[in-house]
């Protein structure tokens, strides 16, 4: 599933080490969180988040995902919040009234979402999955929560194509399937037994795989994939691991507000 | 080289002894050919060969085993796994899951082995080349045809390189191209000097390539010996592994086939045979 996000792409995001793209959202989402101001989330969307999905060509399918994911829960939160807080209202319409606090509180809300939402998006648009764990096990991740992952990922959609098979399989020889929530939860009850067991009869014969493959060597794994840095690149991740203490450290001081 | 001395087997919990009294000797560099019924005990017998039983496997051994000059008992797994392949019967639970591409799953055991890059990239591409899958080489493993991912497993151990590979009904969802090429691959790694145990129902390819026939029934080794003896023999048919088309053909052309002459196991002797008897 997280596979469809990511397209292959030449733009200078798609050709950064994923570890740089990872910093930079990481770096987007910490600041965003960091600060009560409302004019540094706003800016870190407007200048930053935008503008890199422009440049690396996902600009429309950014907006088409916020919009799909966020829309619904930020129109929500403004009118819970901004109908009902507890200070006085800001704006007396009879029966309702709109809460300056709340209506604060829910932008704040809305635009933090709004950056840590597009910074992973925009880190999931440009960057192959493989290529990140590759990355990050370059960088000292142990491989083993790589693989954790990169199974997980993979193995996961396999498994639910052959939930499919089963199904069919059971129809074939009868089965109802009826249709509506109660028909749907009721088809899965017959899938559970053979996909439980036939994984469990199964982690043995992964585990001979994987043993055969020497993953429990404790020998220094080499890589095959070579994933390209730069000085550059090493120098921003840095500066933005500064950056990010900065606006912790200023926003914890009330510099920033 | 592999020896079993009297082996038995029983899996753990379970009362039947699957694998008996079974003694063998595979000297290095010999291809051997295993056939048998289903249930016969040839999955668990790959997984004795391999160490994989008992180290991973429980169950209660008897005998003795030695592979590749190592007791498997007394030998840790990954010592023992450092010279020894096995290539399951189910490609889709060798895939390791952690790869996102053809390429990088062949690398994947050359990568836990430390390999340096160079002969890392090299032997990948050559395996590619000899599997004819270059041209799978960037795709998702998992996206894969059943015979495109029996093809990538075998490469995956073949990457490796080695000293006794063990590969358990490798071509079952295979084309006759695509099994070829793995009969032929197997028959270049036996030139040098791998020792090969072959799972196979494909008698006729089995005849072709194999230095040597193992018929496992019930557990127990019944016929040991070349493949123009043991493939010929009555009694496969009976044991439900049946019998190659050249030798149901002299069979059924009884009259025809020279008197005295052993039954042909192999399309030469077959038309050997045939011409001679002809009127
Ligand atoms: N994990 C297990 N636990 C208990 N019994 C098992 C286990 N695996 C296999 N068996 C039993 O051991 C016997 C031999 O099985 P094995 O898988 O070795 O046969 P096989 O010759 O490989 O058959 P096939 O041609 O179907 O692959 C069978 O009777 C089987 O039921
Ligand atoms: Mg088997």
């Amino acid at each position: 599933m997280t596979q469809d996000f990511y397209r292959p792409g030449t733009s200078l995001i798609h050709r950064w080490n994923p570890v740089t793209t990872l910093s930079l959202s990481l770096t987007l989402v910490v600041t965003a969180f960091a600060s009560q101001a409302l004019w540094l989330p706003a800016a870190l969307l407007v200048f930053v988040v935008f503008p890199a999905a422009l440049v690396s060509g996902v600009f429309r399918r950014l907006l088409a995902w916020l919009a799909r994911f966020l829309l619904p829960v930020i129109l929500l939160l403004f009118v819970i919040q901004g109908l009902y807080h507890q200070d006085g209202p800001l704006l007396d319409l009879g029966p309702v009234g709109v809460h300056l606090d709340g209506v604060l509180f829910a932008t704040r809300t809305a635009l933090r979402l709004l950056v840590l939402t597009g910074a992973f998006l925009l880190l999931l648009f440009t960057t192959h999955p493989g290529e990140l764990m590759t990355a990050l096990v370059a960088h000292g991740m142990p491989p083993k929560i790589s693989y954790l992952v990169s199974a997980t990922m993979q193995i996961v959609p396999a498994f639910r194509q052959r939930a499919h098979s089963i199904l069919d399989a059971q129809r074939a020889r009868g089965l109802r399937t009826a249709a509506g929530p109660i028909g749907r939860v009721r088809a899965l009850v017959p899938l559970v037994g053979p996909l439980v067991l036939g994984a469990l009869s199964e982690v043995d014969e992964r585990a001979v795989a994987m043993e055969a493959r020497a993953f429990g060597a404790t020998t220094r794994r080499t890589s095959y994939t070579v994933i390209a840095d730069s000085a550059a690149q090493r120098v921003s991740r840095w500066s933005m691991l500064v950056i990010t203490i900065a606006v912790i450290v200023l926003s914890a001081t009330g510099v920033i507000r | 080289m592999i020896r079993l001395e009297s082996l038995s087997y029983r899996y753990a919990e379970t009362p039947t002894t699957v694998l008996r009294q079974i003694s063998l000797t595979i000297p290095k560099g010999q291809l051997v050919g295993v056939v048998g019924p289903s249930g016969a005990g040839k999955t668990t017998l790959a997984q004795v060969m391999s160490g994989f039983i008992p180290h991973v496997f429980g169950g209660e051994v008897t005998g003795a085993v030695t592979v590749a000059g190592r007791s498997v008992r007394n030998t840790p797994l990954p010592l023992l796994v450092s010279d020894i392949g096995l290539v399951s019967q189910n490609p889709f639970n060798q895939l390791s899951g952690a790869k996102f591409s053809v390429a990088e799953e062949l690398a994947f055991g050359l990568e836990n082995l430390g390999v340096p890059r160079g002969e890392m990239v090299s032997r990948v591409d050559e395996t590619l080349r000899r599997l004819r899958i270059a041209h799978l080489a960037e795709r998702s493993p998992y996206q894969l045809s059943g015979g495109q991912q029996q093809l990538v497993a075998i490469g995956s151990m073949m990457v490796m390189r080695p000293g006794v590979l063990v590969l358990d009904e490798p071509t079952s969802q295979l084309d006759p191209a695509g099994s070829g090429l793995v009969f032929d691959a197997l028959g270049e790694l036996r030139e040098r000097g791998v020792t090969v145990v072959l799972i196979e129902h494909k008698l006729e390819q089995l005849a072709e390539v194999a230095d040597r026939i193992l018929a496992l029934v019930d557990g127990e080794l019944r016929m040991d010996g070349p493949p123009s003896t043991v493939l010929a023999a009555d009694e496969l048919a009976d044991w439900g592994i049946g019998r190659t088309r050249f030798t149901a053909a002299a069979v059924a052309a009884a009259t025809h086939w020279p008197c005295g002459r052993p039954l042909p196991v192999t399309l030469a002797e077959a038309a050997a045979g045939f011409a001679e008897g002809a009127p």
